[in-house]
């Protein structure tokens, strides 16, 4: 089914720059803040399917994650990888994309489990979205169905060795190639589909403004855009109405 | 002068390896390895470079800047070895009434999140606050009334003159016991952690704290840390005679409520304001009897 629609996607992943500034100091700083970031990361696990079960016993006694600084945190805004183990359901997925946009960049995404990398057994399902890197970039995927911890803490040191050498910066590919994200996106959840988070002033706010990010799809967005309204504060106990 | 730098400075580097020593004290309990040693700076300076600082406004930034801010106004009041700071124009009341500014900051700070679980964190905390503070200046006040001193200078000599049979712990068994106990409430740790609750109100205070700002409050968890063990230590524990016996003395007092902290579960805020209302406060009050009469 994703074959059968594929946005166009032109040119390809910019060639990251080496990060090598001309000052030596900042490269000693730029290298200590890669090694912390590296060395600590907090992690938001949206537990959508089965895959979640494996989380516990690679956090607790068994195999430990702190000892690597990995430690679990509760809220989009503190967290630095956005685990998404198991299955997506198109209904989920929305949930997913809106928690990613939240949080922080340098941000990282793991998919765990067969189902985030290809739809997995649910391959045949209608309500199912199949590859997790169509509407979101996605770091590291550790298959398996499910993987046992070990697998996962392998992963897990991977992104960490990449975030060390500078490799893990898929979070910029969103900006840079949001339209062709925010086009698989569309194709699910329909022409209207807008989040709370403004993806294409963040592109600029960061200098990742690139040829696309503006497309067919984000021209769609402006087209059914509504602004963006506070909830209407109501209060719905009839005594307490007409007591007033 | 060169003393009110010097001063946080300690603190600040004192507490980031109590951090690790809660952590570690966690970790073993649950029969685990822990966080390597440097842990707690990896993280402050990882959230600190975060590219996104998601910031909600000025008293936002404000709020974390008093929360860290009136801890180090309040480390610089309590004398270290060797150095007093502004221990003796300070005294114990500018310093009770500095312990205090980090929570309204902090409530300030969340309060421009407009974040409902930061609301309902920040006012089951300031709730907290005023539950525990009813001991804590019963105890501290019950030390300067043995001692006849507002002055922690006067109070640690008066400590260090007989050796441990003049410590405060010795004189004032039942007023130690009520500190102790105030400590764990005002540390926020396990009976007493309803505020944070990360699985029920998503860390309640700290909920859209990101990068920096979550950044500055782990800063200001180290100042916290090292707060509340000087002040048992100075107050009931003779201060420290060197540096040695210091960091030995501050860190023993911080071990015993992480140690307990990680046994219990949790009570609701009125429970917490309760029981903390009634023994701690009441033990505070017999031990100030026991010390009139």
């Amino acid at each position: 089914m994703t074959e059968l629609i594929k946005t166009p996607r032109t040119g390809e992943t910019l060639p990251v720059k080496a990060g090598k500034r001309t000052n030596p100091l900042a490269n000693v700083f730029d290298e200590l803040v890669r090694f912390a970031q590296s060395r600590s990361l907090f992690m938001l696990h949206y537990c959508t399917g089965c895959g979640a079960i494996e989380l516990p016993p690679s956090m607790t006694s068994r195999f430990d994650m702190e000892r690597l600084g990995i430690q679990p945190m509760v809220s989009p805004r503190q967290a630095d990888i956005l685990l998404v183990t198991g299955y997506v359901s198109v209904k989920t997925l929305k949930r997913i994309i809106l928690t990613y946009e939240q949080m922080g960049s340098p941000k990282y995404v793991i998919g765990i489990c067969s189902c985030t990398v290809n739809g997995g057994m649910y391959w045949q399902s209608y309500a199912t979205a199949k590859k997790l890197n169509d509407y979101m970039p996605v770091d590291i995927y550790i298959a398996g169905c499910m993987p046992r911890p070990e697998a996962v803490i392998a992963g897990l040191r991977e992104l960490m060795e990449n975030i060390r050498q500078g490799k893990a910066d898929s979070w910029k590919d969103y900006y840079r190639h949001y339209d062709h994200y925010l086009g698989h996106q569309q194709r699910l959840f329909g022409e209207t589909w807008q989040t709370p988070t403004d993806v294409i002033a963040e592109a600029r706010h960061y200098g990742l403004f690139g040829p696309d990010t503006l497309g067919t799809h984000t021209a769609l967005l402006e087209q059914h855009q509504r602004p963006l309204e506070a909830l209407e504060m109501k209060v719905d106990i009839p005594e307490l109405m007409a007591r007033r | 002068m060169i003393e009110l730098i010097l001063m946080p400075l300690a603190a600040f580097v004192i507490g980031l390896a109590m951090v690790l020593m809660m952590r570690r004290i966690g970790a073993r309990l649950q029969r685990r390895v822990g966080p390597p040693l440097l842990q707690p700076l990896w993280d402050i300076i990882k959230l600190h470079g975060k590219e996104t600082q998601t910031s909600h406004g000025l008293i936002h930034e404000l709020g974390i800047v008093m929360a860290i801010g009136g801890f180090v106004a309040a480390v610089t009041l309590m004398p270290l070895p060797g150095m007093n700071g502004l221990a003796e124009q300070g005294g114990l009341i500018a310093l009770v009434y500095m312990m205090m500014i980090p929570s309204l900051g902090l409530a300030l700070g969340v309060g421009q999140c407009a974040n409902p679980n930061g609301s309902i964190g920040i006012s089951r905390a300031l709730t907290a606050m005023l539950a525990y503070d009813i001991p804590m200046v019963i105890v501290v006040f019950g030390v300067a009334f043995f001692y006849g001193s507002t002055s922690l200078v006067q109070i640690i000599d008066a400590q260090q003159a007989g050796g441990f049979a003049t410590w405060g712990i010795a004189e004032m068994p039942l007023l130690a016991f009520a500190g102790l106990f105030a400590m764990q409430a005002m540390l926020g740790k396990q009976p007493f952690e309803i505020y944070v609750a990360p699985a029920e109100i998503a860390t309640g205070p700290m909920v859209e704290m990101g990068g920096k700002f979550l950044g500055g409050l782990f800063i200001m968890q180290c100042f916290q840390l090292y707060a509340a063990g000087a002040l048992y230590t100075l107050l009931f524990l003779g201060g420290g005679e060197n540096w040695l016996t210091f960091l030995i003395k501050v860190f023993a007092v911080v071990a015993i409520p992480m140690s307990i902290a990680f046994l219990f579960p949790r009570y609701r805020t009125e429970d917490v304001v309760r029981l903390v209302w009634k023994w701690p406060a009441m033990i505070g009050l017999l031990g100030i009897a026991f010390l009139m009469y």
